[in-house]
């Protein structure tokens, strides 16, 4: 065997540097390549990723229990006056309730007048976060559960408070999650009622704050703040009709100019403990093309 | 020595994922680095060389930025690290801060960029993320490095070997 001197291997080590720089571009040149489309699975991280969820769940466990005591400790103080405050709104939310169950059974007897069938609600796997992003410049988080519990690409990720993200890799045991609040993550979505409005646009990460911005939204449409966002289901990713978040910012815009609008989202992103991915495979589409009627006599 | 080491960088990539989702402040310590540079001090450049990839290449993995991304910057680091320390003595506690602080203003700015090149786009401002990043990252490094220096200084090696001969010593005398 020959040992180097420590001079030798000095002399060795701007081969070593150029060596393992040139592996690190070709690696990033491969996975900016790859992130460009988003059917293709991140195979090299998300096997490391698998490799480390065992420890990485027994520490999230072990931490979440000490973390969870000691914030319950800390809510103790306010706890008497939230009690008073609960009291009345539930006082409150019971006249609404009567006055939703009213609605319900009408909304029912209508569908039924119509014909309408209710839709079924997706299958889902819950799961738990077990790890974040290491750097504050991306916006994911790393799930416990994988294809091995049904979990694929590009399925939507939701709480019950709205959705979340969609899984960008899956390993057996794990799944990777872009957070909404990425720049690269969008959705599909419309301010208010699908149906009921024409406000239809799409929401993607900004970043900062936590916001969302909704863009091509026609100016001529209206919106307010405070305007609940739901998803349109047109995006080929989330389904129709879940809850995106509220309108927070907003510029109106003209008949030239679509508004501005800056959504608040429903689901606590930065505090992401249990989720639920849900099994949704969103409808096939047929390419534009196939459907065109004149198609065969251009072919002759 | 090599499986200390290894498990050391397993370790602060470990907790830099996991430790972010109780304490978001956190994710201003980059734990991987501050074991970077601790190695990068110790004057071998292929060790620190390798640490630097292995521990970038790792904490890609769990990230949305482009695999090789970290590789790259941590590689780029430790090199220049090493190169430095063959020229100047940074054995002193207090030369060591700025070594870290440079090396976190380095990762970021060097992350920032690649991304650039490569068509995307970190999100948050950059000069803000980057003086927290080394804020966080000089004040933890400081306290870290003092830990490692527990396990890993050579006066600590020697306090080990000499533990075990006393006790050995000692279990003799006992007979």
């Amino acid at each position: 065997m020959v040992t180097l001197t420590q001079r030798e291997i000095r002399q060795r080590a701007p081969l070593w540097l150029i060596g393992l720089l040139v592996l690190n571009v070709g690696l990033m040149a491969f996975s900016a390549h790859q992130d460009g489309d988003i059917n293709r699975p991140r195979v090299l991280q998300v096997w490391v990723q698998a490799l480390f969820s065992p420890a990485q769940g027994a520490v999230s466990g072990v931490g979440g229990s000490l973390g969870g005591g000691l914030r319950h400790l800390g809510k103790l103080n306010h706890a008497a006056t939230e009690n008073e405050t609960l009291k009345r709104r539930l006082a409150e939310m019971e006249t609404e309730l009567r006055a939703a169950h009213t609605a319900r059974d009408e909304n029912e007897r209508l569908k039924n007048l119509l014909g309408l069938q209710e839709k079924n609600d997706y299958k889902n796997v819950p799961a738990r976060v077990i790890a974040r992003d290491p750097s504050e410049w991306f916006n994911t988080v790393l799930l416990n559960r994988g294809s091995s519990s049904g979990v694929q690409l590009n399925m939507p990720v939701v709480t019950p408070d709205g959705i979340v993200g969609r899984v960008i890799g899956v390993s057996p045991w794990t799944a990777q999650v872009l957070l909404l609040t990425d720049e690269r993550a969008a959705a599909g979505a419309v301010v208010g009622q699908l149906g009921a409005s024409n406000a239809l646009g799409a929401v993607r990460g900004l970043g900062r704050n936590g916001l969302l911005e909704m863009r091509y939204v026609s100016g001529l449409e209206p919106v307010k703040l405070g305007d609940y966002v739901l998803t349109t289901g047109q995006d080929g990713i989330y389904p129709q009709g879940l809850n995106v978040g509220e309108v927070v910012e907003f510029r109106e815009g003209s008949a030239t100019q679509p508004h501005e609008i800056k959504v608040k989202p429903s689901a606590r992103l930065n505090a992401l403990e249990e989720v639920a991915v849900l099994l949704y495979h969103p409808p096939p589409r047929t390419p534009p093309t196939e459907t065109l009627p004149n198609l065969d006599k251009g072919k002759k | 020595m090599k499986l200390k080491i290894a498990v050391c960088v397993a370790l602060a990539v470990l907790l830099q994922t996991t430790l972010r989702h109780f304490l978001h402040g956190l994710v201003f310590v980059d734990l991987p680095l501050i074991v970077v540079t601790y190695f990068a001090l110790r004057r071998d450049v292929v060790m620190a060389l390798v640490v630097g990839c292995v521990a970038g290449l790792a904490t890609d993995s769990f990230s949305g930025a482009l695999l090789g991304a970290n590789g790259f910057s941590k590689t780029l680091i430790a090199y220049l690290i090493a190169a430095l320390v063959t020229r100047i003595m940074l054995d002193n506690p207090l030369a060591r801060i700025p070594v870290i602080a440079g090396a976190a203003a380095l990762d970021a700015t060097v992350l920032f960029l690649l991304h650039q090149i490569m068509g995307q786009r970190p999100m948050p401002p950059f000069v803000e993320t980057m003086a927290y990043k080394l804020i966080g990252t000089t004040v933890a490094g400081t306290f870290i490095f003092y830990l490692l220096d527990r396990f890993f200084s050579d006066r600590a090696r020697t306090r080990r070997q000499f533990a075990f001969r006393r006790r050995a010593a000692r279990r003799l005398m006992r007979r």
